[in-house]
């Protein structure tokens, strides 16, 4: 069992254990049964980013196919009856996904300089405590009455 | 005068101390306080969910399968604006003629969509005036509605532009504008379709009767 041995075993130990080394040695490779998907998901955004970071028609192709994906996979469990109790936190949970890879990839605030996603975040932090500050107000006291 | 410190990134002088275009910058601004005003009316529409004193219910109005199809269109007129922006800073000039041209259409047909579904609500009694969630939705998709006729008239002058040879590679940041407004059109949307649609469809008649009035 590969996927059992790769969590709970690493070189003879279970994988959350990373050994201790002392301040003049460097720190360990983090070691996760996970590491070889994500080294396979790092190589393939090197290669539809031409590994120099700037992205690449393949690149917004994947992006936009993912988003695509995401929107049917709403679709689909908005018409599911029994999923029904989930639909508020799984719609928020898809759409915060469709969003962050929009602004991060089409948007370029990933490559772009910093300063713009401070920008853009700081508003977008003002505007989600103003949006959060009105629910509450109209939750505890009512609104229009 | 001295041109010491200028950089030049996609045609824009970069002479400032932030070492960033100030056009981007400014568009980011703009679009950061855009955020703020469609949160706005999108706590408006949330806050007034649910409180309308009589129909016809989003349970009765909304279309999900027509309106999905509506966000596609819209989804993949993202990629197509990045695309052309990509042609654009590579000199390609007629694929991105073809990925801008091919943005407006995208963007025409998400108003159609809109323009059917507004006739549509109209002819079944949903209009402004009918109650809060007819206030409040039509406030929220029309301000999203005029954005995007905003965007198909600036991409109409950008397409222009490019075909009278006015947009090359060296201004491509004019498109890049352009571009990031689109791409904001649509995350609004994204917000918009899953909470005014996905999540508000199911709502009919509010449950143990009119909660606005229960209590006082």
């Amino acid at each position: 069992m590969s996927i059992l041995k790769d969590l709970f075993h690493y070189d003879g130990n279970g994988w959350w254990r990373i050994p201790k080394t002392s301040e003049a040695q460097a720190n360990p490779v983090y070691e996760h049964p996970f590491g070889k998907f994500i080294g396979v998901f790092k190589g393939f955004l090197s290669y539809i980013t031409s590994g120099k970071g700037h992205a690449t028609p393949t690149y917004y192709w994947v992006i936009a196919m993912i988003l695509g994906i995401i929107t049917l996979i709403e679709v689909w469990w908005f018409g599911v009856e029994g999923l029904r109790y989930l639909l508020v936190p799984s719609m928020l949970f898809f759409s915060i996904v469709k969003f962050i890879l929009v602004v991060a990839f089409f948007m370029h605030l990933r490559f772009d300089h910093k300063l713009y996603s401070t920008v853009f975040v700081t508003c977008m932090v003002i505007g989600v405590i103003m949006f959060s500050l009105f629910l509450l107000l109209s939750a505890f006291h009512g609104l229009g009455n | 005068m001295s041109n010491q410190g200028v950089t030049v990134h996609h045609g824009e002088e970069i002479n400032n101390s932030t070492g960033v275009s100030n056009k981007k910058l400014l568009m980011w601004v703009f679009l950061g306080s855009d955020v703020m005003f469609f949160g706005t009316f999108i706590g408006t529409f949330m806050a007034y969910r649910n409180k309308s004193l009589n129909g016809p219910y989003p349970a009765d109005t909304l279309d999900i399968p027509i309106t999905s199809i509506s966000t596609f269109v819209l989804l993949m007129s993202s990629l197509g604006i990045v695309l052309a922006l990509h042609y654009l800073k590579e000199s390609k000039m007629g694929l991105a003629k073809f990925w801008l041209f091919l943005v407006i259409i995208m963007g025409m047909i998400f108003i159609g969509f809109q323009v059917y579904e507004f006739s549509h609500f109209a002819h079944i009694g949903m209009t402004p005036q009918a109650n809060l969630f007819g206030s409040t939705f039509f406030t929220l998709t029309s301000l999203h509605g005029a954005h995007v006729s905003i965007g198909i008239l600036w991409l109409i002058f950008l397409l222009y532009n490019e075909y009278k040879g006015n947009l090359t590679s060296e201004n491509a940041v004019d498109l890049e504008m352009a571009g990031l407004y689109w791409h904001f059109v649509d995350i609004v949307w994204i917000v918009i379709f899953a909470l005014l649609y996905l999540i508000t469809a199911g709502d009919g008649v509010p449950p143990g009767g009119l909660p606005w009035t229960a209590g006082h």
